[in-house]
């Protein structure tokens, strides 16, 4: 099978005396998005974060296989396409600049990343520093699609965004579960989509 | 079983200390009764640096293989004895030295030495402090301590050799002779294996407390 | 996978650009650097003028105030690096997108350039202001590339290390000093020995061998270091 999908099973984990996940399971098909749903602090956030490989489950699985191939956590980070709330970058470096060294870093060519800024109205020459709130989540947008990822794990996707720009991301998501692509989305604001979306509700 | 193990080591520690002072004739070249603190100032020393070796396996097992709390827990306390052990010895070899060199600190490579390494240990304890989520505190120690381990062989080997060094010659010297008496090297030896299992006992009963902590905490 | 040799440099180039690009802009770390290296050199300048050490006593002083000068700057300008990654948050996006070892590297190559810059500032000013006389520049060339090198492996590896704790500053020398300690004998027993013009025994293979191992353990425990 040459297809990419997650699975992800039993995942807990715990902060000192809080446990936040507590045996959270799911799974995403190609072309498919997880809508993860609960109140605040259920742990939505923290599952995110599990899935991208920043944070690793005390205990459970989580099996991510691009195009057939399994990818461990090393190479799953790498991989995946993120936007989360406290996804920041550097304020000294202009938007472009940022874009530049993170498409060197992840050693692909820049322009898709330009190509998306230019989609949803980002003017690149700013220092991202100066940026105001929605201007730093369009730039979320555009780095996190930078390098073309097949999994989208999206935190707060459209927070601080115009009616514009949400329209914007809601179109880029569109195209990337069309062409195939996996998508988990948490915190959105608006629970509607135009494409039907299994839900995970993590109680709470 | 392990109770008859505690009185074996029990009976064991009580005849090194009786051979210490009643078996073992003393060293020349020392003053009076003084060289008997060979006996638990060298053994205290070797099993402090033990201690340190355990706890780097611990570590290197937590970071390469399965990332298991129970290493990181025995990594840590570990250090915790060999910081003891370490401070033990350490004191026990500035009253040696204030005996036979007139003052309780002399800048003795060894001396200077074994305080560096006591300076990892503390280390080691204040970066795990300083740190609140348990993954991220079991990884982040074990590779200090396995940053330690690699560092310390230059101190040891390399402080010596730039002063002069006030220690008595090593006992075991390039030809491999021993230049003990008998006698004293029984003893010695025999509260080297002394110490030792009385430092993986204690080891043992502390893992299982901080063991019993853990659970609770997380409740 | 996506690997290859060439590309891993331009990672760790890229690294090596931002670095100085941010502190081009900001200048703080320079600053810092700088700030401390003067402070202690007018200090200890003053201990040895006006309040008189004399030259015998100073032969054998001189070379490790330099090297506790040098220690003392690294310290306070170096943990920056990884520090400031995580203060300003921008830890996450680098974790999503660099291979670590060719992070390392690229930080490692900035700190380098640091030391090796305070050095240049800091080592003709001392040697005038002292009036130490140096037999074998080359030497202390050697060494002091040598010793610079253990100073920023081991100063970024600890670096990273202690940004993903609390109490970043004082535990930052706290962790540092141990592991610095037989760079700094050894760097500052050949200082002497470079100044005084006698032969160095072993000690200098010792030092390259420092630096040599901290590498390697820098290469090996750093992913895991920077990674869950």
């Amino acid at each position: 099978m040459t297809t990419t999908t997650l699975r992800f099973e039993n995942l807990h984990r715990r902060f000192g005396r809080l446990a936040v996940l507590k045996g959270v399971s799911g799974a995403v098909e190609p072309g498919g998005m997880l809508l993860v749903t609960g109140a605040n602090g259920s742990g939505k956030s923290t599952l995110l974060r599990c899935l991208s490989g920043l944070l690793a489950p005390d205990a459970g699985t989580i099996e991510y296989r691009e195009k057939g191939t399994g990818l461990d956590t090393a190479e799953r980070r790498l991989r995946v396409g993120v936007v989360a709330p406290d996804l920041a970058f550097y304020g000294e470096l202009t938007v472009a600049e940022n874009l530049d060294f993170f498409s060197r870093l992840r050693r692909v060519s820049a322009a898709r990343g330009f190509a998306i800024l230019d989609r949803l109205g980002l003017p690149t020459d700013r220092l991202a520093g100066a940026l105001s709130s929605g201007m730093r989540q369009r730039l979320r947008w555009g780095w996190a699609l930078l390098h073309s990822p097949l999994l989208l794990l999206l935190d707060e996707p459209f927070q601080n965004f115009d009616a514009p720009g949400e329209r914007t991301a809601r179109e880029l998501l569109a195209e990337h579960l069309a062409e195939g692509g996996l998508a988990v989305v948490a915190n959105p604001a608006t629970l509607e989509f135009d494409h039907a979306a299994q839900r995970l509700d993590l109680g709470g | 079983m392990k109770k008859l193990l505690a009185w074996l080591l029990w009976l064991w520690m009580s005849l090194v200390i009786l051979g210490a002072f009643l078996y073992a004739p003393l060293a020349k070249g020392f003053i009076g009764e003084s060289s008997r603190i060979l006996f638990f100032h060298v053994p205290m020393a070797w099993v402090s640096f033990v201690g340190f070796i355990a706890a780097a396996v611990w570590s290197a097992r937590y970071l390469f293989f399965g990332r298991d709390p129970r290493h990181d827990r025995a990594a840590a306390v570990a250090i915790e004895l060999g910081l003891v052990f370490g401070v033990l010895a350490t004191v026990t070899g500035a009253l040696w030295a204030r005996i036979m060199w007139g003052a309780y600190w002399n800048w003795d490579p060894r001396q200077t030495s074994l305080l560096v390494s006591l300076l990892f240990y503390a280390a080691y304890l204040a970066l795990r402090a300083a740190v609140d989520d348990r993954e991220t505190r079991g990884r982040l120690s074990a590779a200090y301590a396995l940053l330690g381990l690699v560092v310390t062989p230059f101190l040891y080997w390399v402080v010596p050799r730039i002063t002069y060094s006030l220690h008595p010659d090593p006992v075991v010297n390039a030809q491999g002779k021993v230049e003990m008496e008998a006698r004293m090297q029984h003893v010695l030896y025999a509260s080297g294996i002394g110490f030792a299992a009385l430092f993986f006992w204690i080891h043992n009963l502390q893992c299982r407390v901080q063991a019993l902590l853990d659970r609770k905490s997380a409740l | 996978m996506r690997h290859s040799a060439s590309t891993w440099v331009a990672e760790a180039a890229a690294v090596f650009m931002k670095e100085w690009r941010c502190e081009f802009r900001t200048r703080y770390s320079l600053n810092t650097l700088a700030l401390f290296a003067f402070t202690t050199l007018v200090v200890v300048s003053f201990s040895l003028g006006p309040l008189g050490v004399s030259l015998s006593k100073g032969t054998a002083l001189l070379p490790v105030l330099l090297w506790i000068t040098l220690l003392f700057s690294v310290a306070a300008g170096l943990p920056r690096a990884f520090v400031q990654e995580e203060e300003t948050q921008t830890a996450m996006a680098l974790r999503l997108a660099a291979t670590p070892s060719a992070l390392f590297c690229g930080k490692l190559l900035y700190g380098l350039t640091l030391v090796f810059a305070l050095e240049a500032l800091v080592t003709p000013v001392y040697v005038a202001m002292t009036s130490l006389a140096i037999a074998s520049p080359g030497l202390l060339v050697v060494v002091l590339a040598a010793g610079g090198y253990g100073l920023a492996v081991g100063s970024t590896l600890v670096a990273a290390i202690i940004a993903q704790a609390r109490t970043k500053g004082t535990l930052f020398s706290v962790l540092a000093f141990p592991v610095l300690l037989p760079l700094l004998v050894l760097a500052v027993e050949l200082t002497r020995v470079a100044a005084s013009g006698t032969a160095p025994d072993v000690a200098l293979p010792q030092l390259l061998l420092y630096d040599a191992v901290v590498t390697v353990a820098g290469l090996m425990l750093f992913p895991v270091v920077w990674n869950p």
